[in-house]
C-alpha cells in the first residue's frame, strides 16, 4: 500500500518534470519558411477559429507556387494577430489587417512583416479604405458608425455617426461609397468634411461594392436570408441613380464576394460557383465560369496583374482551408492550403 | 467501501427502491458523499474524480461532459430519473449544479445509458436526493470564503419522525472571478487579470416526503438562478456579455415495494430560461423551456431468478427562443422491456427500448450484457455487453432559423464494451477494488452544423466518429494502526476518429475528433488520523486537438490540489468541520480551450457547522 503511494507521488512529479512550457494552441506543423514578401505576391488573410482562435495571414508566390503560412506570427517571435481577422489594405508599404472581434487594425511592414503598431478602440470594424496619406475610414458592424483613423498617429481621430452595420466602401470623386448593411442604403459620404451627404435605396443586404473602367459603380445585395431576391446593381455616381438592377431568379441564393478586373470590366462573385460577368452584359451569367465541385467557395481574389482567380474553400471552418488558383478562363492552375478560414487576398502593389 | 462512507452522511436509504440500478457488467463510476460534497458543482466533481472529459469555457463558464469522444449532447443528465437535458441544444451546463443539491452521483457508461434513457450515445449521469426517517432534527450551515472574492453559503436543515421527512436546502454563491493569469495573446507576454467574469448564483430545494406500508410518496422542489458575466477570449480585448440561467424543478414521486413488484412513478415539471445580452453586439436574446414528464418504472421478482423490468415514460417538450418562429412543441413516449436472469455466477440481462419522439420512432434499441463470477467468492469478474441507442434531433437543429432541418435522422451509436473487475478483500483492514473496461462505438448520423451555399449554417446527420479505448479504476483503502488510507484513481484512453471527409481536400479524416484528449488521468489520496485529513488530487488532461486537421492542439495540463480538514466536536449533539483546500497547487497556467485562461494557485477555506 505504501509502495503504491510513493509511485503515485513518484509519478507526478515525472509528469511535472517531463513536460515542457507549452501554453495555448500549439502548431504541429508550421515551418518558419517565411523570409520576405515581392511585388505580385498574394497575401491571404484567413479568420482564423470562430470562437477562441486568432486570424493568420499567409503569403503565396504565383511565380515558384510557394505558400507560407502564419507570415504574421513567423515574423513577429509568435505573436498572434487576434481573433476573427477581416480583411487586409495596403497602404504604401504597409499592410493594415483589421481584427473585427479583437475590435482592433494590426499594422505590418509589407515586405518583413513586423508589426509597426496597432490601431486600438474601435467596436466590430470590417473594412479599411484609405481616404489620403493622412486618413483612412473604417467601416463597423455595431457602432453605429464610421472611425476616421489618423494614419500618422495610428489612432481614431474621430467618427461618423451612423445607423448600424456599414460593410464595403471606396473612394471615388472625392467621395466615398459605402455599403449600409442595415438600412440597404448606398451612403455618399464627403471625405473633407466627414459628413454624410446623401443615401440611396439598394436591395437587401448591400455589402461588396466595386468600381468599373467607366465609372460606375456595382452594387451586391444578397438578399438576406431567405428575405429577397439578391440584387446586383450598376449605380451612376454622376447623377446619383441605379442605371441598372439585375434580379437573381432565387429568393434562395445568396452570392457575394463582388470583384473587379484591374482593367475594370469584367465582374467576378460567388454565387454557389464562380461567375465572371462583362459589365456590358444585359442579364446575369447562367455559366459559372468555375463549378463548386462539391466546394462551399467563401473568398475571392482577382489578381490585378494577370486576371488570375483565386478562391478559397474554408472545408469545416476548423482546419486549414484550400485555396484554387485559375486562369480567367476558368482552368486551374493550382491548388494549396492556406490558413483555418481563408476570407480575404491582397495582391501586393 | 462506498457503502461505509455513506453511512457518514445525513441520509440513510431506508426506502430506496427501484433507483435505476444498471445491471452490473456495465461500466459505472459512482462517487462516495465526502467526494461529492467537497467538490464545489458537477463540473469540478466529473473533472478530477472520474475518466470522463470536461470542457470549461474558462472558470465559471459553461462546462460540458462527454463520455469516450462522443458530444456533449451525448451525455444526459437524471435527477431522480428525471431527465435535465435542454430540448433546444441537448446538453447541460455542468457548472450550474452545486453539489449540495444532491446526494449521490452515479455515472453510466456506454450502452448501459439506454437503460436511462434514449440519447446518451456517450453515457449518462445519475443525480439522485435521498430520503431518511426517525433521525430529528438536522442542521447543517456552510461558509466557505475563498480567493477572487469567492463567498459561498450553504444552508441545509432535515428533519425526520417516523412518517414524515422534510428537507431544505439553501444556497448561495458569488464570485468576482477575477483572477490573475500568463496571457501570452499580448504582444509581449504579461500578467493580466480575468474582467467581466461576475458569478453570482443562488437556490433553493425543498422536500417533503411521507412514508407509508410500502414505501414513500413526495414532492421535492428545485429552484436555481445563475447571473454571470462571461469574459473575453485573451485574443479579444473588450466586450460585455452576460447570461442568466434561471431553472425550475418540481417533482413528485411515489415508490414502493408491495410483493414482488417494486414500483416507481415520477412526475415532473422542469423550466429554464436562458437570457443572453451582448452590448457590444446588441443582442439581447431569450429563450425558454418547458418538460413535463411522467415515469411509471417497475421491477417484477420473478421466479427462477427472473427479473422483469418494464419502464414507460412520456414526456412534453416545448421551447421558444429568439431564433425559432414559433413556439416549438413535441410529444416522447418510450417503453423500456427488460429481462435479467441471475444464475449463482452469471447474470445475463437483455433490455429493449422502443422510442417515439415527435414523428420519429425505433421500435429497436436493444442491448444485452453478460457478467460472470469466477473464483471462490466472485472477487474476479468477467462482463460484456453491446446496445444501439439513438439521439434525437434537438429543437435548434430541427427549428433554428435559418438552418434549422425538420428532415433530420436520430443520431445512432452502436456500442460494445468488454471488461474485467477484481475485488480484493485480503482483510478487513484492506479492499482493493481494480476494473478495466475497453470500448469501442461506432457513431453515425451525428448531426453538425456546416455552412451552406446559401450562405447560412445548417445541420445535418454526416459525422460519423468511431471511438475506441480504455477505461481503468482503482479503488483501495487500508487501515495503518489510526491512520486510514483511501486512494482513488483513474484512466482513460480515448481514440475517437472521424470517418468521413466533407471533400477531397478535407484534412480531417481520419484524425481525432476536436478536444477529445487521448489521456485523462486523476488519482485522489486521502490519509485521515482520527479527526484530521488530508487529500490530495492529481488531474491531467492530455493533448487535446483544437483543428480538425490535427494541426493544432492545446498541450497536456496538468493539476494538483490539495485540501486539509479537521473536525471538532463541539457538544454532544453538535460538531464543526474547518477545512482549507489549495487548487491549483504548483501554480500551472494552462487552458482548457484554446485562449480561455484558468485560475492558478488559489484557496478555499471551508467552515462547516453540523447539529444533529
Amino acid at each position: 500500500m505504501k509502495s503504491l503511494i510513493y509511485i503515485s507521488i513518484a509519478f507526478t512529479f515525472f509528469l511535472l518534470s517531463c513536460s515542457k512550457k507549452e501554453l495555448g494552441p500549439q502548431c504541429v506543423d508550421c515551418p518558419n519558411d517565411f523570409t520576405e514578401t515581392e511585388l505580385s505576391d498574394v497575401l491571404i488573410v484567413n479568420e482564423g477559429p470562430f470562437m477562441t482562435g486568432s486570424g493568420t495571414v499567409s503569403l503565396y508566390k504565383p511565380s515558384n507556387q510557394t505558400i507560407s503560412n502564419n507570415v504574421y506570427f513567423q515574423a513577429n517571435a509568435g505573436n498572434n494577430l487576434g481573433n476573427i481577422a477581416q480583411s487586409i489594405t495596403q497602404i504604401d508599404n504597409k499592410a493594415y489587417i483589421v481584427i473585427n472581434n479583437a475590435s482592433k487594425i494590426e499594422i505590418a511592414d509589407i515586405n518583413n512583416f513586423t508589426s509597426l503598431g496597432t490601431i486600438t478602440g474601435f467596436n466590430s470594424p470590417r473594412y479599411m479604405l484609405p481616404i489620403n496619406t493622412n486618413k483612412a475610414y473604417v467601416t463597423d458592424l455595431y457602432s453605429n458608425s464610421i472611425q476616421i483613423v489618423d494614419l500618422n498617429s495610428n489612432s481614431i481621430s474621430g467618427s461618423i455617426p451612423l445607423s448600424g452595420w456599414t460593410e464595403e466602401l471606396l473612394l471615388h470623386n472625392d467621395t466615398v461609397y459605402a455599403c449600409d448593411v442595415t438600412n440597404n442604403n448606398l451612403l455618399l459620404l464627403n471625405p473633407n468634411t466627414n459628413t454624410l451627404v446623401d443615401s440611396v435605396k439598394l436591395g437587401v443586404q448591400p455589402l461588396d461594392i466595386v468600381k468599373d473602367q467607366n465609372n460606375k459603380l456595382w452594387i451586391m445585395c444578397n438578399g438576406g436570408i431567405n428575405e429577397a431576391n439578391p440584387k446586383l446593381i450598376r449605380f451612376n455616381p454622376t447623377n446619383r441613380t441605379i442605371e441598372h438592377t439585375f434580379v437573381f431568379p432565387s429568393i434562395a441564393e445568396s452570392p457575394g464576394n463582388l470583384k473587379i478586373n484591374a482593367t475594370g470590366d469584367q465582374l467576378y462573385f460567388i454565387n454557389s460557383n464562380v461567375y465572371k460577368m462583362n459589365i456590358s452584359s444585359n442579364s446575369l451569367p447562367t455559366l459559372p465560369l468555375i463549378t463548386n465541385n462539391n466546394n462551399i467557395y467563401y473568398g475571392l481574389g482577382i489578381d490585378p496583374t494577370n486576371e488570375e482567380v483565386y478562391v478559397s474553400d474554408a472545408i469545416d471552418y476548423v482546419q486549414n482551408g484550400v485555396i484554387f488558383r485559375y486562369t480567367p478562363s476558368g482552368a486551374l492552375i493550382d491548388q494549396f492550403t492556406a490558413g483555418i478560414i481563408p476570407r480575404d487576398f491582397l495582391f501586393i502593389q | 467501501m462506498y457503502a461505509q462512507t455513506q453511512k457518514d452522511t445525513l441520509s440513510i436509504n431506508t426506502v430506496e427502491v427501484v433507483a435505476n440500478r444498471i445491471p452490473e457488467a456495465y461500466k459505472k463510476t459512482a462517487f462516495d458523499s465526502l467526494t461529492i460534497n467537497e467538490a464545489v458543482n458537477l463540473s469540478e466533481l466529473l473533472q478530477e474524480h472520474s475518466p470522463v472529459f470536461v470542457k470549461n469555457y474558462g472558470s465559471g463558464g459553461l462546462s460540458t461532459v462527454s463520455f469516450r469522444g462522443t458530444g456533449a449532447s451525448h451525455t444526459k443528465v437524471l435527477w431522480n430519473d428525471i431527465n435535465l437535458n435542454s430540448p433546444m441544444n441537448g446538453q447541460i451546463d455542468f457548472s450550474l449544479y452545486p453539489t449540495i443539491f444532491f446526494n449521490n452521483a452515479e455515472l453510466h457508461h456506454g450502452a448501459s445509458g439506454l437503460i436511462d434513457g434514449s440519447g446518451s450515445l456517450g453515457g449518462s449521469v445519475h443525480l439522485s436526493n435521498s430520503t431518511s426517517y426517525n433521525r430529528g432534527l438536522k442542521i447543517g450551515l456552510q461558509q466557505a470564503i475563498g480567493s477572487f472574492n469567492t463567498y459561498t453559503t450553504a444552508l441545509k436543515v432535515g428533519s425526520s419522525n417516523k412518517k414524515w421527512f422534510t428537507e431544505t436546502q439553501l444556497y448561495f454563491n458569488t464570485s468576482k472571478n477575477n483572477f490573475k493569469y500568463l496571457n501570452n495573446a499580448l504582444q509581449e507576454e504579461t500578467i493580466s487579470t480575468q474582467n467581466n467574469a461576475n458569478i453570482k448564483q443562488y437556490g433553493f430545494q425543498q422536500a417533503i416526503y411521507k412514508k407509508n406500508k410500502s414505501g414513500e410518496v413526495g414532492v421535492r422542489l428545485w429552484y436555481f438562478n445563475s447571473d454571470r458575466m462571461l469574459p473575453p477570449t485573451m485574443q479579444v480585448n473588450v466586450n460585455d456579455e452576460n447570461q442568466k440561467d434561471e431553472s425550475l424543478r418540481a417533482l413528485f414521486e411515489w415508490k414502493g415495494l408491495s410483493g414482488n413488484l417494486k414500483y416507481k412513478w415520477v412526475n415532473a415539471l422542469i423550466k429554464d430560461q436562458l437570457i443572453y445580452t451582448n452590448t457590444l453586439a446588441q443582442i439581447n436574446s431569450k429563450s425558454n423551456s418547458h418538460l413535463i414528464s411522467s415515469k411509471l418504472l417497475t421491477r417484477y421478482y420473478l421466479k427462477n431468478n427472473f427479473i422483469l423490468t418494464n419502464n414507460i415514460s412520456i414526456t412534453h417538450e416545448s421551447a421558444k427562443a429568439d431564433g425559432y418562429n414559433n413556439q416549438h412543441n413535441r410529444q416522447n413516449y418510450t417503453w423500456l422491456l427488460g429481462i435479467t436472469k441471475n444464475l449463482n455466477r452469471l447474470n445475463i440481462d437483455v433490455f429493449n427500448r422502443f422510442n417515439r419522439t415527435g414523428e420519429n420512432t425505433r421500435l429497436f434499441s436493444p442491448s444485452i450484457s453478460v457478467n460472470y463470477g469466477l473464483l471462490k467468492h466472485k472477487q474476479l469478474k468477467i462482463k460484456a455487453n453491446t446496445g444501439i441507442n439513438y439521439n434525437f434531433p434537438t429543437f435548434n437543429d430541427l427549428y433554428w432559423n435559418p438552418g434549422g432541418n425538420t428532415s433530420l435522422k436520430p443520431e445512432e451509436a452502436q456500442m460494445v464494451e468488454f471488461g474485467v473487475s477484481y475485488d480484493h478483500l485480503k482483510s478487513t483492514h484492506t479492499t482493493i477494488q481494480f476494473e478495466a473496461t475497453s470500448f469501442y462505438s461506432y457513431v453515425y448520423n451525428w448531426i453538425i452544423w456546416q455552412p451552406t451555399l446559401e450562405g447560412y449554417w445548417s445541420p445535418s446527420n454526416i459525422k460519423e466518429v468511431e471511438n475506441k479505448g480504455i477505461e481503468l479504476s482503482v479503488k483501495m483503502k487500508t487501515k495503518i494502526n489510526k491512520l486510514t488510507l483511501i486512494a482513488n484513481a483513474n484512466y482513460s484512453y480515448t481514440a475517437s476518429t472521424n470517418l468521413k471527409a466533407k471533400n477531397e481536400f478535407d484534412n480531417a479524416l481520419d484524425k481525432q475528433l476536436l478536444y477529445v484528449p487521448y489521456h485523462k488521468i486523476n488519482y485522489t489520496i486521502r490519509a485521515s488520523i482520527k479527526s484530521f485529513s488530508v487529500n490530495y488530487n492529481y488531474n491531467y488532461t492530455g493533448l487535446r486537438y483544437t483543428s480538425s486537421d490535427n494541426n493544432w492542439y492545446l498541450p497536456a495540463n496538468f493539476t494538483s490540489d490539495i485540501g486539509l480538514s479537521k473536525k471538532l466536536k463541539t457538544s454532544k449533539k453538535s460538531s464543526c468541520n474547518i477545512s482549507f483546500k489549495v487548487n491549483n497547487l504548483f501554480n500551472q497556467d494552462y487552458q482548457s480551450i484554446a485562449w480561455r485562461p484558468m485560475p492558478g494557485r488559489n484557496y478555499l477555506g471551508t467552515l462547516t457547522f453540523l447539529f444533529n
